[in-house]
C-alpha cells in the first residue's frame, strides 16, 4: 500500500465523474535502468498537484513517460486519462487528447517560425476534435489573443522555435502554446527553473487564468517558491520512483524547511 | 568540360534542375557574379545516378561566387557533386551551401576543392556541406579539401552528417503534430537556405512543389 490516497477529495460525490487521469502501480525504465517503481495517482478535473522531491527522484520521467516520449520503456501498470488508455496512444494523440507538457529544456527548432509551427498544431488538435481549421484571420486573432496572456512581444510570429530565445522568453513560449492548445492535462516541468521574479510572476499568472474547473495541472518543482504562485491542492513526493508522501499545500512548506532527507526518517 | 566565360561586370544566375549531368568550368572576369543553384530531386521510377563537375575559375579580382545545391535522393539513387573554385586572383568571395538529403539506399558524395593562390589576397571564401540520412542504409561521402597560400584570407568550411533530431520530432509530437508532419517541417527548414535564395519567384515555387510532392 502506498500512502498517497490518505487525503480525502474535495468533492467526494462527484470522485467517479470528475477523475481525468489515472496512474496505477507505473513502472518505467530508460536504457534498461529502472526510474519509476510503482508510481499511482489520480487526479480530478480543476485540481492542481505538485510533485517535489530530490534529483533524480523520477519526476521528469514521470512527464516522458505520460507524453509518450519513445526514450523511456512502460515495464508495467496503467494509465488512464477520462477513461482512455494513454499508453496506447503515440505521443501525438496524447496531446491531442489534451496532455500537454511545459518543457524543462524547450527544443529550439531553426527554420521553423513559431507562426506556422502553431497553425499546424492548433488545426491538428480541431482535426482530432472534428472542428474544421481556422482561418487565417481567426488564427492570427488567437495568436494575439493569447500572446498577451504572457505578455509576449508581437514580434514572435515569425521567429523559428524557441531559437535564440532566453530562459524566461522559452518558458513563456511554453505556456503561451498551452494556451492556444487548451489542454485538459496541462503538466508544468519545472517551469520555474531559470526564471527570474518578474518571468516568475507573468508565467504563474498565465497559468491561473488558464484554470478551469474542467482541467487539471501537474505541477513538477524543486522549489517551494513557484508553490506560492500556482497554488497547489495537493503535494506529492516523489522519491526513488514512487511517491512517499502526499499532503496539502503545507507540505511543501514543511519540506522545503526541512529538506527530503526529513522523509528518510 | 564545358567552359563558360563570364565577363567583367557580368551577372549571372542559374537555376539548374534538369536531369543533365553538369560538367562546366566557369572562368569568371574580374568584377562578375556567379549564382548558381543545383537541384538533384529523385523522381519516380527512374533512379538516377549523376555525377556533376562544376569548376569556378576566378580570372580578374572583385568576383563572386554563389554555389547553392541541394541533393533529394531515395531508393538507389546515387549523385556526387565535384566543386572546385579556384581563387586565381584577389577580392574575391565564394560561398558555397551544399545539402544532401539521403533515404533509404542513396548513396551521396562531395568533393569540395577550394584553393586560394599565393598573390590571390583578401579573398574570403566558405563551404558548408551538411546532410540528412533519413535511413540507417543511406550513405554519404565527404571530403573537403583546402588549399591556401595567399596570408591575408578568409576561409571557412564545416562538413556534418546526421539524422534528424529526435528531440526536435518529440517537441512537435507532443504539440499534436504527427511524426510525418514533424519530419515534413524539419525538411523544409533544413533545405531553406537552399531554396528560398532561388531569385526567380515562378522557379522557386516550381522547386517547392517537386519537394513537397517527395516529402
Amino acid at each position: 500500500m502506498h500512502p498517497q490516497n490518505k487525503i480525502e477529495p474535495r468533492h467526494t460525490a462527484s470522485f467517479a465523474m470528475n477523475t481525468l487521469l489515472e496512474i496505477k502501480n507505473l513502472h518505467a525504465t530508460i536504457g534498461g535502468k529502472e526510474i519509476l517503481k510503482g508510481v499511482d495517482l489520480t487526479i480530478r478535473a480543476g485540481e492542481v498537484h505538485a510533485i517535489m522531491g530530490p534529483n533524480g527522484a523520477g519526476k521528469s520521467t514521470l512527464s516522458a513517460v505520460l507524453t509518450g516520449n519513445p526514450a523511456y520503456i512502460v515495464t508495467e501498470g496503467e494509465v488512464w486519462l477520462k477513461g482512455k488508455n494513454l499508453l496506447e496512444m503515440p505521443a501525438e494523440q496524447r496531446a491531442r487528447e489534451g496532455v500537454f507538457l511545459s518543457f524543462q529544456y524547450p527544443v529550439e527548432i531553426p527554420g521553423v517560425s513559431m507562426v506556422n509551427f502553431m497553425r499546424v498544431a492548433v488545426n491538428e488538435k480541431r482535426a482530432y476534435e472534428g472542428k474544421p481549421a481556422l482561418s487565417a484571420t481567426e488564427f492570427l486573432r488567437l495568436m494575439r489573443e493569447k500572446k498577451a496572456l504572457v505578455e509576449m512581444a508581437d514580434k514572435l510570429n515569425n521567429r523559428s522555435v524557441n531559437e535564440g530565445f532566453s530562459g524566461g522568453e522559452k518558458k513563456k513560449n511554453e505556456i503561451f502554446q498551452m494556451a492556444m492548445l487548451e489542454p485538459c492535462l496541462s503538466i508544468l516541468d519545472e517551469t520555474d527553473s531559470g526564471l527570474d521574479i518578474d518571468a516568475l510572476r507573468i508565467v504563474s499568472n498565465g497559468v491561473n487564468k488558464l484554470k478551469t474547473k474542467e482541467n487539471a495541472s501537474i505541477v513538477i518543482t524543486h522549489y517551494q517558491r513557484l508553490l506560492d504562485y500556482i497554488v497547489p491542492d495537493y503535494v506529492h513526493v516523489l522519491a526513488d520512483g514512487r511517491i512517499v508522501k502526499t499532503g496539502s499545500k503545507e507540505l511543501a512548506l514543511e519540506l522545503e524547511e526541512k529538506g527530503y532527507e526529513w522523509l528518510n526518517n | 568540360m564545358v567552359e563558360q566565360l563570364i565577363h567583367t561586370g557580368e551577372r549571372i544566375d542559374l537555376v539548374i534542375s534538369d536531369q543533365e549531368a553538369l560538367d562546366t568550368v566557369f572562368v569568371q572576369e574580374a568584377n562578375s557574379t556567379l549564382r548558381i543553384h543545383l537541384f538533384r530531386i529523385t523522381k519516380d521510377g527512374q533512379p538516377f545516378n549523376l555525377n556533376d563537375t562544376l569548376h569556378i575559375r576566378h580570372d580578374g579580382t572583385g568576383c563572386r561566387t554563389e554555389i547553392y545545391a541541394l541533393f533529394l535522393l531515395r531508393g538507389t539513387d546515387k549523385a556526387a557533386l565535384h566543386t572546385r573554385v579556384c581563387h586565381d586572383k584577389g577580392q574575391g568571395t565564394s560561398a558555397q551551401i551544399v545539402k544532401f538529403i539521403l533515404a533509404d539506399e542513396a548513396q551521396g558524395e562531395f568533393f569540395g576543392e577550394m584553393t586560394i593562390a599565393q598573390d590571390a589576397q583578401k579573398v574570403e571564401a566558405q563551404q558548408s556541406n551538411r546532410n540528412l540520412l533519413l535511413s540507417d542504409t543511406a550513405v554519404m561521402r565527404t571530403r573537403p579539401q583546402l588549399e591556401i597560400y595567399a596570408d591575408d584570407v578568409k576561409a571557412s568550411h564545416g562538413a556534418s552528417t546526421g539524422q534528424l533530431d529526435e528531440s526536435s520530432l518529440f517537441y512537435m509530437q507532443q504539440r499534436c503534430l504527427s511524426r510525418e508532419e514533424g519530419r515534413r517541417l524539419l525538411l523544409r527548414a533544413f533545405m531553406a537556405d537552399v531554396v528560398d535564395t532561388v531569385e526567380d519567384e515562378k522557379k522557386r515555387q516550381e522547386l517547392m512543389d517537386a519537394i513537397d510532392g517527395i516529402i
